[in-house]
């Protein structure tokens, strides 16, 4: 428009001839961008249905004394629900249990993950048979693990004590319980990291590799320098998702210690689920899966940040 | 085209659903078909679901042409959450058979319809019932349920183990619990095993040493639960533990064996439970044949724990009338037999004559349940137990005194039943 009407009307045919096309590309252009969004609309509505609205519901519920009958009147409260968390000692308590448990099995599912995926990378005999063993737990439900792990740590006549003749009261006390719960997190979850590693070094080219082997490179070194900067964004990939999976434990501290004993073991989701599903108190639940919600992101956050390459960095 | 003749495919049979069912429900409307929906947590593991699903469901179809009862059976322990999940997506059932301690609970969130004012019956019926069971469902003034059955906790042992640690008979009172709890422990075993510290598991010590929770009007716990005679019930119980006389499960249920395990294994004599722990040995752990007597007793008598279920009509039902028949049905005598015979103690008055005649056992629960007492009425029972169940371990841990534990305790109960 701005072209036309600076132009003489003698070069008005030129001109219009000229936007011609241009008006065929633009109007293509809208079609295109149309229909992307067309194709975006079923994935966007199934994701705002099922979490946009879940989080944007959950943040209203606390900010009320929560009624839970439909149609009956809610009680105002603020940010009442939320200056109670930093006041509730039981809410810290399950925010350090979480922290410890995630501690414990992020590194440790990575650390071993890679080990057993960078074995069962090689040309080995049975690779096939390892996989799937190491697979097993990913794939076993976490009721039956979870309630196997109990009978193992049981005090009296449990499996560990009797095997090793000990008289450890493994469930019965905070650090101790965490320990198990840790260790079921592991054990469960190496299958989980080692498949993902897999894939990840099958993709690391194999010139690559060959190249640094020529230049006299051996195995460690290889890895060091050729495998693992290839799977960086593999690795930041697990490290995201276990971080999140950790603060999210629950099925296990439910079924083992459901919390105890004397609220000992409590993490947040069973918390948060105590203080929902059994005192009704939807308001304050709600608080804690809220601040869960913001804890998780955040630290989603600074992981994408700390495992940006250089280069990006400083773009 | 081709997808034109789809959608119109789709609609036709779209339509054809719709009138379909539109149909089947006149013609079960034509025919007066009422269907009610029961949600209750009978053990599928013993005989109640089947006595209740095959016997007693049917007998009253059979007598009461037009109804049908859909029963819906779901685990104990996910009943609660069921239920609060209903009660926010407004999908309650016509009936529950609600654990006696949720009543005030539903009640005071305003799902349950009041009995004493929409059901011309529940006069009649509530004269029918135990007074004691039929208390747990007041609140607030009205009723909101009528008791449908009812237990409570009695000494239960087995005979083989008392024998082994030289006794000749359980221990009648506190003073015979603690010198019999030496005793087997001389031998080997534990005397009492209990497998909490909510009140469920030690309200019976307190209220047989004559203490209490709270007041008589349900609105102050300091001064009873942390009240001299509650106190030293408790401090017998953390003597008998810390002298490695009771087994570490009253603490933490993962320290040792449960109760019936133990029990069964030889390890534990007796234990405090209720009227399905004599059904559950036997057929799960047949090589024991338990014995039962009264709770020992305190100074303040042999006083147990009111437990049991009470049948509850939601305001959300559409057949009121159906349910209502069903009600007086499951308090009738057939039906409340027949339960019996599956290990639910009756709640109709008439039973105490024919009870004992179904298990001798009976006659020990009824019995104990003349003299025990119910939990605190109150829509915070479940966070009041929580309380009750932490504060009072941490005594056993011996990370507070009793007294230190008990006072803790109260003052949140305090603020709790404001």
């Amino acid at each position: 428009m701005t072209a036309s009407s600076s132009s003489t009307p003698g070069s008005l045919g030129r001109s219009a001839a000229a936007l011609r096309p241009r008006r065929r590309t633009a109007s293509r252009r809208r079609r295109e961008v149309l229909s992307a969004y067309l194709f975006l609309a079923p994935g966007f509505v199934v994701f705002a249905t099922i979490i946009l609205y879940p989080i944007v519901r959950a943040f209203q519920i606390s900010l009320y004394q929560w009624s839970l009958v439909p149609g009956t009147a809610s009680k105002w409260l603020g940010l009442h629900n939320y200056g109670r968390a930093i006041h509730d000692p039981l809410f810290w308590r399950g925010l350090e249990n979480a922290a410890f448990y995630m501690a414990l099995t992020v590194p440790a599912q990575i650390v071993l993950g890679m080990a057993v995926a960078v074995l069962l990378d090689a040309r080995i005999p049975g690779r096939g048979f390892f996989r799937a063993v190491y697979y097993i737990p990913v794939v076993t439900s976490w009721v039956v693990v979870s309630l196997l792990f109990r009978y193992l740590f049981i005090t009296e006549g449990g499996f560990v004590n009797s095997e090793l003749h000990l008289h450890v009261n493994w469930l019965g006390q905070r650090w101790t319980a965490m320990l198990v719960l840790g260790f079921l997190g592991i054990w469960k979850g190496i299958g989980w990291s080692m498949v993902i590693f897999l894939g990840a070094l099958q993709s690391v080219p194999a010139e690559l590799k060959e190249a640094a082997a020529v230049d006299g490179a051996k195995a460690w070194a290889r890895f060091r320098a050729v495998s693992l900067p290839a799977m960086r964004p593999v690795i930041a990939f697990v490290t995201i998702l276990l971080v999140i999976g950790g603060f999210n434990v629950f099925i296990s501290v439910y079924l083992i210690t459901q919390g105890g004993p004397l609220q000992e073991t409590q993490v947040l989701l069973t918390y948060m689920y105590q203080e929902a599903f059994s005192y009704l108190d939807f308001g304050y639940g709600s608080a804690l899966a809220f601040i869960l919600t913001l804890i998780v992101f955040v630290l989603a956050l600074v992981q994408l940040r700390l495992f940006r390459r250089p280069s990006e960095a400083r773009a | 085209m081709r997808l034109r003749r789809l959608t119109i495919l789709l609609v036709v049979g779209v339509v054809v659903a719709i009138t379909a069912t539109a149909a089947a429900a006149r013609i079960n409307s034509a025919r007066g078909t009422t269907t009610i929906t029961f949600w209750d947590a009978y053990s599928t593991g013993g005989p109640e679901v089947q006595h209740l699903e095959k016997v007693v469901i049917p007998a009253f179809e059979k007598s009461h042409p037009g109804i049908v009862v859909k029963d819906v059976t779901i685990p104990y322990d996910s009943l609660h959450q069921k239920l609060v999940t209903a009660v926010a997506g407004g999908q309650l059932p016509d009936l529950v058979r609600s654990d006696i301690i949720w009543v005030p609970e539903l009640a005071n969130l305003g799902v349950l319809a009041p009995l004493d004012k929409v059901m011309p019956s529940f006069k009649t019926m509530s004269k029918a019932v135990f007074p004691g069971p039929l208390a747990t469902n007041y609140w607030k003034g009205h009723y909101y349920g009528l008791p449908l059955d009812t237990n409570t906790r009695i000494w239960l042992y087995n005979p083989a183990a008392l024998q082994a640690i030289g006794a000749s008979a359980p221990p009648a009172n506190f003073s015979q619990l603690q010198s019999m709890s030496a005793q087997a422990k001389a031998k080997g075993y534990d005397l009492y095993a209990e497998s909490g510290t909510s009140c469920w598991n030690l309200c019976p010590w307190i209220w047989s040493n004559g203490g209490s929770i709270t007041n008589k009007t349900y609105t102050q716990a300091t001064g009873f639960l942390n009240g001299p005679k509650a106190v030293a019930a408790i401090q017998m119980l953390v003597n008998l533990y810390k002298a490695g006389e009771m087994p570490g499960i009253i603490v933490d249920s993962n320290a040792g064996l449960g109760t019936y395990d133990g029990i069964n294994q030889n390890k534990y004599v007796g234990m405090l439970d209720g009227p399905w722990a004599l059904s559950i040995f036997a057929s799960a752990y047949k090589k024991t044949q338990l014995a039962a007597s009264l709770v020992p007793a305190g100074p303040g008598g042999s006083v147990s724990v009111v437990g049991g279920e009470d049948i509850v009509m939601t305001k959300a039902s559409k057949h009121q009338q159906a349910a209502e028949e069903f009600m007086q049905y499951m308090l009738g005598t057939y039906a409340q037999t027949q339960m019996a015979r599956a290990g639910q103690m009756p709640v109709i008055k008439t039973s105490s004559k024919w009870l004992t005649k179904i298990h001798p056992y009976y006659a020990t629960y009824l019995k104990q349940i003349a003299t025990a007492k119910p939990r605190t009425p109150t829509p915070k029972w479940t966070q009041i137990d929580q309380v009750i169940t932490t504060d009072v371990a941490k005594a056993f841990t011996g990370s507070e005194s009793v007294q230190q534990a008990l006072t803790e305790a109260a003052t949140q109960i305090d603020s709790l039943l404001k």
